[in-house]
């Protein structure tokens, strides 16, 4: 072989050793040859399976994160957690951290110009003053020459706190009785009613009333790419932000509220995001950064932890879902009636949305002209829920479609025919009375009914479904058993 | 089974994007857009929008994205919008470099611009594809000789209509999609461990701008929905403090959880959206949990009400309907 070996090829063929360049040297092979597949060549563009923009760069391992990114001089922050739900701040003692040889900065909630934001309310403190909401507000936050300084220095804060009763319950909440989160406000912070045709004689004309309750849980969004942040003070007092945030220009709108300077001081980047789901719509450590880079005159760095990730960035709202519908005995529906109870934790964040969107979608794609739905969401002393792919809907589905089932069930009817039946139309009129288009409800079950093979998967298993599921009946399980049905 | 429906962009408020898009003078485009690329594959998609448009390909277009000091306004990488609003918005800034094409092309044709379209990498006169010019060549034209370089900027903003307060009553949303979606699941009746085998997926997206993509996003939503059906939940303490925050104790789907995924794309066309193009992203994952929970009513004949349908919740209702199931006894 008289080709020159490539980088690759060396990597390969050489002994491993720890300190051998192999684990440094980039994969890639040089000079750099690319080869353009055939897709992203084609015209008409619209239609074609090109592959990414970015696909080879991270294939290559040559996309640079935030975490990759490093400027001179650059400090590396930490923010400390409460670490209780509820309590009073009495005071904060930040002088044993600040004389800490390495500390350049620390900030505490007093330093922030404007110490609120929100997409809606503004409820959020960037930093705690005075009061904890819940267990992951950040309370006081450190930049030093190393992360390992920062992390020390967080632990000579001395923060004295008055403990208080958290509310943890959304049904307690709910209550009168229950001291408010937020008080003076209300735990009840936002509702929304659709209502729709008269729903008491739609019961009234049904065969068969039935009713169920359901509840999920609280998750995180865990992208692979936590929340990370770089900012830089400059001379002209303009800061420039490095920002894992999928939202850059209002992002940019809440740093300048939040720093009280106009927005055109201010320069927002974002890299290519490892992940968002959601969870990256807000700000979260930016302006603290930026503080921490004013103070301290150097770029700031601050990458969240695995557990900064859960307890300090927002989640999906718990939902308590009421569902009573009313049907003929040929499985069409005459009335809905729903009660969604959203546990918004502490702050309202995307609440607003999600309570919105959860209310229009609860009565799911179907034509129902009797329908009440209302929906409140109220705060908890808990991780604050906002913004996560479906924004509600997943919750809303899981009941709907649950439901959906139980009255086929009841009825005796196959699961699918009972969604044809009542399934959206073109031109069906939905919840909010728009007229809608382009909808393919039916076609979508229909096809995902022949392709999954819906209807020669063997029908009358006991408890009246037809589906696949019922293939089971033949089926023996991991453990060998054959599953009962 | 389970089927659903979800909406495209904000509740009834403003999300408008801008976008910019110029040509230069060898017939190659960039795209200026303030959204963030999250992983999705929205660029390509942007690129692919505006490559459309003037005829040329997806490697023909780089996209700058995500700097506020260079790229306009956009609401940015939330609610499934990116596709129909950055994607209305890149495709009408791309139009109007389009139209200037024309506009230098025509006399060089002896046509009226209105005669012309953009076809493989081509300015081509309608009905006689013989009379047409290198887009390249267009482009060069119009800086060097003309003097106006192709540029154009545009904004979208989905039309709605506010909710009335008591009722809420009015038009939330630009547009829906819609999807079914159904699991087969396995029931170890002995440990309630479910697990999920195969999962059929029929999206609509409106039209697929990248069918690769979109299958990414579903497969991608579907590991989402396991995680959420059966095992993912952020657990507190009676404090109020959380109990599992790493990914020891709070439970992800990895890939051996991933059950076999078939996708399949509806054919549809909304005529709101670029070149008849909804979204996909969200919807992904909101009939997966209830899906498999529905399989899992089917499988062992037990309804879960709250998720996730762990092994724990799953075993104790297999008992307890047992145990409510009238006993036979042999003679």
């Amino acid at each position: 072989m008289d080709k020159k070996p490539t980088v690759a090829e060396k990597t390969v063929v050489q002994e491993p050793s720890i300190l051998h360049e192999s684990v440094i040297a980039p994969l890639v092979s040089y000079p750099i040859e690319v080869v353009v597949p055939k897709a992203r060549q084609q015209t008409p563009a619209v239609g074609q399976r090109a592959t990414r923009l970015d696909g080879r760069l991270h294939g290559l391992g040559q996309t640079g994160y935030i975490d990759d990114i490093t400027f001179p001089g650059m400090l590396y922050a930490k923010i400390k957690r409460a670490g209780v739900a509820s309590a009073r701040i009495r005071s904060i003692d930040t002088s044993e951290a600040e004389a800490m040889p390495g500390v350049m900065a620390v900030v505490t909630g007093k330093d922030v110009p404007c110490n609120s934001f929100g997409p809606s309310l503004k409820d959020q403190p960037v930093l705690a003053y005075e009061r904890v909401f819940h267990a992951g507000d950040g309370v006081a936050a450190v930049a030093a020459v190393t992360e390992q300084i920062a992390a020390e220095a967080l632990e000579k804060i001395k923060i004295d706190y008055e403990v208080l009763t958290p509310v943890l319950d959304p049904l307690e909440s709910l209550k009168l009785e229950t001291p408010g989160v937020h008080a003076p406000s209300a735990n009840i912070y936002q509702s929304k009613v659709i209502k729709k045709g008269d729903i008491e004689k739609g019961f009234a004309a049904s065969d068969h009333i039935v009713e169920g309750t359901f509840r999920t849980q609280m998750v995180e969004h865990v992208p692979l790419e936590p929340h990370a942040t770089i900012a830089m003070w400059d001379a002209n007092g303009r800061v420039t932000i490095h920002s894992t945030l999928g939202r850059i220009t209002l992002g940019r709108a809440d740093v300048a509220r939040t720093l009280a300077i106009p927005i055109s001081r201010i320069r927002i980047v974002a890299t290519i995001v490892g992940g968002n789901f959601g969870g990256k719509n807000e700000i979260t450590t930016e302006p603290v950064l930026a503080l921490l880079s004013k103070k301290s005159g150097r770029p700031v760095k601050s990458v969240f932890t695995r557990p900064d990730e859960f307890i300090a960035s927002t989640t999906r709202h718990p939902l308590i879902m009421d569902y009573k519908t009313g049907v003929t005995k040929d499985g069409r529906i005459q009335a809905r009636k729903i009660r969604l109870i959203l546990d918004g934790g502490a702050y309202c964040s995307w609440s607003e949305t999600t309570l919105g969107k959860a209310c229009i979608l609860s009565a799911g794609p179907y034509n129902i002209d009797n329908l009440y739905a209302e929906a409140h969401v109220v705060y908890t002393n808990k991780t604050m829920t906002g913004a996560m792919r479906g924004f509600g809907a997943p919750q809303v589905c899981f009941a709907y479609e649950s439901h959906m089932d139980d009255i086929a069930h009841l009825l005796k009817m196959d699961p699918l025919d009972i969604r044809l039946i009542n399934a959206f139309n073109e031109g069906s009129l939905s919840p909010t009375g728009q007229t809608l288009q382009s909808v393919v409800v039916k076609e979508s079950l229909l096809r995902a009914a022949e392709r999954f093979g819906w209807h020669s998967n063997g029908k009358g298993s006991t408890n009246g479904g037809t589906n696949g599921g019922a293939k089971l009946l033949e089926k023996e399980n991991v453990n060998g058993n054959t599953v009962r049905v | 089974m389970a089927c659903m429906w979800y909406p495209i962009g904000f509740t009834v408020a403003a999300n408008p994007s801008s976008a910019v898009v110029k040509m230069d003078e060898d017939g190659t485009a960039t795209l200026l857009t303030g959204t963030v690329e999250t992983g999705q594959g929205s660029l390509t998609i942007l690129a692919q929008i505006v490559a459309q448009e003037l005829g040329i390909a997806t490697d023909d277009v780089v996209v700058v994205s995500a700097d506020t000091d260079a790229t306009p306004m956009d609401t940015g990488a939330i609610a499934s919008r990116t596709t129909y609003v950055t994607g209305n918005a890149a495709r009408m800034a791309a139009e109007k470099v389009k139209l200037m094409l024309f506009d230098v092309a025509a006399p060089m044709l002896g046509v009226k611009p209105h005669q012309l379209e953009a076809k493989d990498h081509k300015i081509v006169v309608k009905g006689y594809p013989q009379r047409n010019m290198h887009i390249a060549d267009v482009a060069n034209h119009a800086r060097v000789v003309t003097g106006e370089p192709p540029i154009g900027s545009a904004s979208f903003n989905p039309a709605t209509v506010a909710l009335d307060p008591e009722t809420g009553q009015g038009k939330p949303f630009g547009t829906y999609v819609y999807a079914t979606q159904i699991a087969e699941v396995d029931v170890d009746d002995e440990t309630g461990e479910v697990e999920v085998i195969r999962m059929v997926a029929s999206h609509d997206c409106g039209t697929p701008i990248n069918p690769m993509l979109v299958e990414g996003q579903v497969e991608g939503g579907i590991s989402m929905g396991v995680g959420f059906a059966l095992q993912e939940e952020i657990l507190f303490n009676a404090q109020g403090v959380q109990i599992n925050p790493n990914l020891t104790n709070y439970i992800m789907p990895t890939s051996l959880d991933m059950p076999e995924i078939e996708v399949d794309i509806v054919d549809n066309y909304d005529p709101t959206g670029p070149f008849g193009a909804k979204g996909v992203g969200e919807p992904t994952l909101v009939p997966t949990a209830a899906a498999i929970l529905n399989a899992i009513y089917n499988a062992v004949g037990v309804r879960i009400t709250s998720l996730p349908a762990t092994a724990e919740k799953v075993f104790n209702a297999i008992q307890a309907k047992r145990e409510a199931e009238p006993k036979q006894i042999t003679a």
